[in-house]
Formats: structure tokens, sequence, C-alpha cells
């Protein structure tokens, strides 16, 4: 097996996944880059899995759609089996082993997800991180990409979680706007996504706004 | 329109530096570099002592230096904030909790820490990268400086004195040195005054700097909080409150708050303070660090 | 970048006492420097007084202690009794050598108490499955260095559950605070006979 470190990992992208009270915020940059190009501006690295849960991810070329979509068929195929839906925690489980499965292949999957999901019963809300090597940690908000390193920070410091979802929002304008003082690449912005008990929207996010340094 | 007023209306000194050629006389009263180091008797002596000593690219090398750091700086309305972490690895090793990073640059109380609350004159730097390429050349410029006031009848200005160190960090460029250092100090030529030096020749002024592998968490807390117009007490505990973000999530910087205030009188050391009990009371009184579990 | 059991960072150790055995892990979930979360406990409880430590790489402690919830479950059913910490460690073992030529990166801890003799059983492996018994204590994860030192110089035979505890939690507190890699807190389990106490440790934060 190659175990190879993150560093060596494509890191031009931003996930950031946000908890509150009673819902989940993701939020995923919309640039896709090769080489020295942008080929997309409005791209989107997230997918339904089920009506309350959410995944986003980012990684390998190939890699991160192909991985998304076979995780999203499997969890829509038993959606529509079982007549019921698989709690968050279970999805979570379920991605992770299929990832830790694909590790010792002899092509793994180089992808790193992110997953929010609100329980439709409690309101409970839950995010997952999960890296290209498949661990799994259950945490109040997370990021992938260079994000981690400017805004798990900032998050320890604003977060809580009983926040409702304006100051949610308050707070990925933060982080976004953290990222357009010191990041050296324009990810052209992030498309943001909010799950609640009622299911998934995308909900608009200002991502114009100029940041000026200290 | 704007510009020209945002010109007009910022607050005394945010802008203020020398320009390069006064940077330039200031420096050429010095002696030539004279100082005799051993090199390895090789071809290539740079790329030789890159390999030995660079644990990040080659884990095995022979020669390991400590690394890891947190160190920041920022000028505000009431002076410069200067604060650092106290931890040095070697590896994954911690080898100490309790290191100085923050090293007087002036003539008087050199490296002691002064009882009294009283201001000493002279310059700050601290210390991210090699420990003993910080503690040597710091001190050489603080050798320097003393020279200077000799020679001139006046302290150096921190224009003239981060001129002096990063000529020296070029001199050396491509022989392994590993520094990121900044110098603050507050002159009645410059005001508050703060350079970011580094062992690849970089000299750059600026109002807002962190330093070291836990850079990034540091500007995560202090950018979003940061203004020009702080009050003393609030830069304080900004500056306290960055350097504990980054020893909670930088597995490489930790122990204790090390945390200066630089004013026009001198630079005042507000406390070298275990970051744990700080980390509880900021998590239990102020409701943060959430993802931290305090019970079962 | 070197080895795969130093990505993640983290800590376990098991000790012998009077009649009662503790094991104890960090809970740091880290990728190199950064740490990811604060709450990623490395000891899996199989039966009522068995319980298994894995440090190493984070997706195969979560592998591993997957693969055995299935495989002490199966046991459990076929035979309708609870596994032995004996038992187990020989589990542990044979899997961890099915996967000779592409190991699963960790490095187990049992620790419990055998229900039928009421002694009490730690046991060690390597990523392979050698097993290493113990009397006294047994160590590891990416701090395994200091908790040598720390263990050597704490552990006293024949220590009652109290002090176990104290020595357990002093020995692991002090080792994890000269590694880079693991802290951020932990879990001590101090298994007795008929009863279990989890205590979570406040460790520094840094």
């Amino acid at each position: 097996m190659l175990v190879y470190p993150a560093s060596f990992l494509n890191m031009d992208f931003v996930l950031l996944g946000i908890t509150g009270k009673d819902f989940v915020i993701v939020a995923a940059s919309k640039a896709i880059m090769r080489g020295p190009t942008i080929i997309k501006a409005e791209d989107d690295k997230t997918r339904a899995l089920n009506n309350h849960t959410l995944m986003a991810f980012s990684g390998e070329a190939g890699d991160t759609v192909q991985f998304a979509e076979y995780i999203q068929a499997n969890i829509q195929l038993y959606t529509m089996r079982n007549d019921t839906e698989l709690s968050t925690p279970a999805v979570g489980n379920f991605i992770r082993g299929e990832l830790a499965r694909s590790l010792r292949s002899r092509s793994p999957y180089t992808v790193n997800l992110l997953l929010g999901g609100v329980d439709p019963a409690t309101e409970k809300p839950h995010l997952y991180w999960i890296d290209y090597l498949a661990s799994l940690a259950p945490v109040p908000y997370a990021a992938h990409g260079y994000a981690q390193y400017y805004c798990l920070s900032l998050l320890d410091k604003h977060h809580n979680p009983n926040i409702d979802l304006e100051e949610g929002m308050k707070l990925l304008g933060m982080c976004t706007d953290e990222l357009k003082r010191r990041l050296p690449i324009d990810y052209k912005g992030v498309l943001v996504k909010v799950i609640t008990k009622d299911g998934v929207r995308e909900v608009d996010f200002d991502n114009d706004k100029v940041v000026r340094s200290a | 329109m704007d510009k020209l007023v945002a010109q007009y209306s910022r607050p005394q000194h945010q802008n203020e530096s020398y320009s390069e050629q006064e940077q330039q006389d200031l420096t050429e009263s010095l002696p030539p570099l004279s100082l005799k180091f051993s090199l390895p008797p090789v071809d290539n002596r740079a790329s030789f002592l890159r390999a030995m000593t660079d644990d990040h690219s080659n884990p095995s090398c022979p020669i390991k230096l400590a690394h890891g750091t947190t160190t920041l700086a920022f000028r505000f309305q009431g002076g410069i904030i200067v604060c650092t972490d106290s931890r040095a690895t070697a590896g994954n090793w911690i080898a100490s909790q309790t290191v100085k990073k923050v090293i007087p640059v002036s003539r008087l109380s050199r490296g002691e820490d002064k009882p009294s609350n009283d201001p000493t004159p002279g310059l700050l730097g601290t210390m991210a990268g090699g420990a003993a390429d910080c503690q040597y050349w710091l001190r050489y410029l603080s050798q320097q400086c003393t020279l200077h006031e000799i020679r001139h009848k006046r302290r150096i200005t921190v224009a003239a004195a981060s001129k002096i160190l990063a000529n020296l960090t070029y001199a050396y460029k491509g022989y392994g040195l590993s520094m990121g250092t900044m110098l603050c100090g507050v002159t009645p030529q410059e005001g508050p005054a703060l350079y970011y030096i580094d062992s690849d020749g970089t000299r750059l002024p600026g109002n807002l700097f962190c330093v070291g592998s836990g850079q990034t968490f540091a500007y995560g807390v202090l950018d979003s909080n940061y203004r020009y117009d702080l009050s003393v007490e609030e830069a304080l505990a900004l500056g306290r409150r960055a350097i504990l973000a980054a020893m909670h999530r930088d597995a490489y910087s930790g122990g204790f708050i090390n945390l200066y205030h630089v004013k026009e009188e001198g630079w005042v050391h507000h406390g070298f303070d275990d970051m744990n009990p700080i980390f509880w009371k900021t998590k239990l009184e102020q409701g943060e660090f959430s993802n931290v579990t305090s019970e079962l | 970048m070197g080895s795969p059991f130093d990505i993640n960072g983290g800590a376990c150790v098991a000790m012998v006492g009077k009649d009662c055995v503790a094991i104890a892990c960090d809970l740091r979930l880290g990728m190199q420097a950064l740490t990811i979360s604060n709450n990623f406990p490395k000891i899996f409880n199989y039966a009522p007084s068995t319980y298994l430590g894995l440090t190493g790489l984070a997706t195969d402690v979560n592998t591993v202690s997957d693969l055995f919830r299935y495989k002490v479950n199966m046991y459990r059913l076929r035979e309708e009794r609870h596994i032995a910490p004996q038992t187990l460690a020989n589990l542990v073992s044979s899997s961890l050598y099915e996967k000779r030529f592409g190991p699963f990166f960790v490095s187990p801890v049992i620790a419990g108490i055998n229900q039928t003799t009421g002694k009490p059983f730690i046991c060690g492996f390597d990523s392979i499955g050698c097993i290493d018994f113990a009397k006294d204590f047994i160590v590891s994860g990416t701090a395994s260095e200091q908790l040598f030192g720390t263990c050597e110089g704490l552990w006293e035979p024949d220590l009652s559950p109290e002090d176990l505890f104290e020595t357990i939690s002093q020995a692991l507190l002090a080792a994890v605070d000269r590694d880079a890699l693991s802290g951020w807190g932990a879990h001590v389990y101090i298994i007795e006979k008929d009863k279990v106490t989890q205590r979570l440790l406040k460790g520094r934060e840094d």
C-alpha cells in the first residue's frame, strides 16, 4: 500500500462544513483548476445522497465525481429497496467502508469528503470529516484543503453549537473573508448548501465582497 | 477622492517607514562581514548543508534542528504587540516547553527578564525556525546595534537594524540557515515599526505578521478581530488568543504564551503563562473551542 | 514523509493491578501537524471485561475495530458466551497475520479480566500479530518511548483500582506532554471483575 502525505494532494479547493442548532451548512469552492487554468468557475462539488444528507468532495480529478456518484447511487438504491432512509451516521460509516476498501485496492480513490446531515426526527445535525485514507471523525465544524489551516482556528473561536442559521452564515462569511485575504489562489467563490429537517437547499451567498488585508 | 481621504485620515505612523536611500545610508557605515565559520570540505557546500539539515525533505537527515513555532506581531494605535509560543520540537519529540522566543535586541538588559514593570528601551526580535540560528544572529545584531549607538550617539532605527539582519541572511543564503524573524520597536524617527526578515533574505515592513508552522491558525483569529484602533487591553488579549488558537491546532506549537507590548518608552513584558489554564478558562467562560469535549 | 504509524498520532497504555487492569488512550486525531478532532477514542469494548486499544493509522483503527466487532459478534452468537481476553488476543494475532504482506498499520493493546479464572490479562501486538505478553504494562503509539519511561518509573505491583487509576493517568499524561502528535485529553478504563469505571481526563490542549 502506498501512503503518501496529504501535501502531495491537490489542495486548490475549499470545503467547509458548519453545524448549528438544527442545520448544517456545507460550502464548496466553485473553481476547477488544471495546471495554470481554471477550466470551470461554476462547479458544484456536492451531491445529495438522500433527503437530508449531503456530501461535499474534492481530490484527484476523475476520482471525485466517480466516487461521489457511486456512493449516491448506492444510497439511493438502499432508500428505494427498503423504503426508508439511512441515517447520516449510517451513511458516514458506509462511505468510510467503501473508501477503506478502495484504499487497499490496485487504484484507490483519492477523495476528501465532508458529510453533513440532519436527523429529521430529532433535528440533530451531524457532520463527518473523512479524508482520502478513509479516516472518519464526527466534528462540529470541518474543512478540507488549505481552508483547514485558516478556518479551523477561526471557528474554534467563534463557533457555538447553539447558533441559528443567520449566525452560521455570518460565520461562513468570516471564513471566506479570511480565505480571500490569505489564500494565494482565486477559488471563484463558494457554493453554499444548507441541510435542515426539511431537506437540502442551495442558499444565496455574496461571493463578490472585497476584503482588505490588515 | 476616497483614496485621497483615506490617505489623510489614516492614523499617525500607520504607513511611515524609511526610504530605501535612507536605509542604505544607515547601513553603509557598517564594517564588511568578516565572520569566519568553518565550512564542510566538499564541492557544493550549500546543497550539502541543506541535505544534512533539512528534515522535511529527508526525515533521516543527520543534523536535526529544532523547528515548529508560532510567533506573531502586529502594529496598532498603542504600539506593537509581540506574542509567541514556547515549544521546541525535534521531529515529534517535544524537546522543550519553555523556550523564550522573544529576544530583546538592545544594549540594556539583554536577555534577562526584568522584575519591574518599567518599559525597557530597545528593540524586540522573535525567533522561528532554527533556534540556534535565531539566537546567534539576534545576539550578533544586538552587538551591532550597541556599536551603532556608540558610534552615532543615538539608538538605531528598526529599519536599519532589520537591514543589517537581512543583509546577513542574504549573505549566507543557500547555506541552510533557517530563520523567520520579526523585529519590532518604537523609535522617534519611525514611530512603531515592524519588519519581517527571513533566511531567504526577505525583508518586509508591515502591520501584521505571523511566522512559523502555526502561522495560519494565528492569522485566522488575528485577521478576523484586528483593527488598528484596538485598545491596549484588547490588543494584548487578541495576541494571546491568536497564539492560543495556534497552540491548540498546531502540534508543533504549545507550552507557554509569551506576551510583550512595545511602546514609545520601550517594551513591557506581559507574562509567560502556561496555555492550559488559559485554554480551559477561555473554553468554559467564553464557550469557545466547542470541538473539545469536557464530559464523557 | 515517514511512516504511516505517525500520520495521525495517538497513544495507548494498559496496566495490571491487584485483581484489576486499566487501559487508557489519548483523544487526538491529527493529519501530521494539524489537529482535526479532539474526540477520537482509541479503546473499544468487545465484552463486559474485555477491551482493545488501537493506535496507528486512523483509517486502520476504524477498520480493525469494525472488523473485530463483526468477528466478536459472530463468536458470541456461535458460542453463546462472551469472548475472553485470551481468546481475543489469539483472534487479533491470527487476524493481523492474515494481512502479513499488506498489514494494517496499527499497534493493538488488550486489557481485560478473564471471567472464568478472575485473573487480569494484558498484552500487546506488533502490526502483523506477534503477541507481547506482559505482567506489568503494555504501551503503544507515537508516545510509546515516553510511555516506557513513565511506566517504568511509576508502575509497581499489586496496585489497588484507585492507585492504578492514578498511576496510569499520570503515566499517560506525562508521556503525551512530551509527544507532539498525541494528547488533547484522554479516556481511562479501570476494569475490575464485575465493575468497569470509565473516566475522561482533561489533559493539556496543546
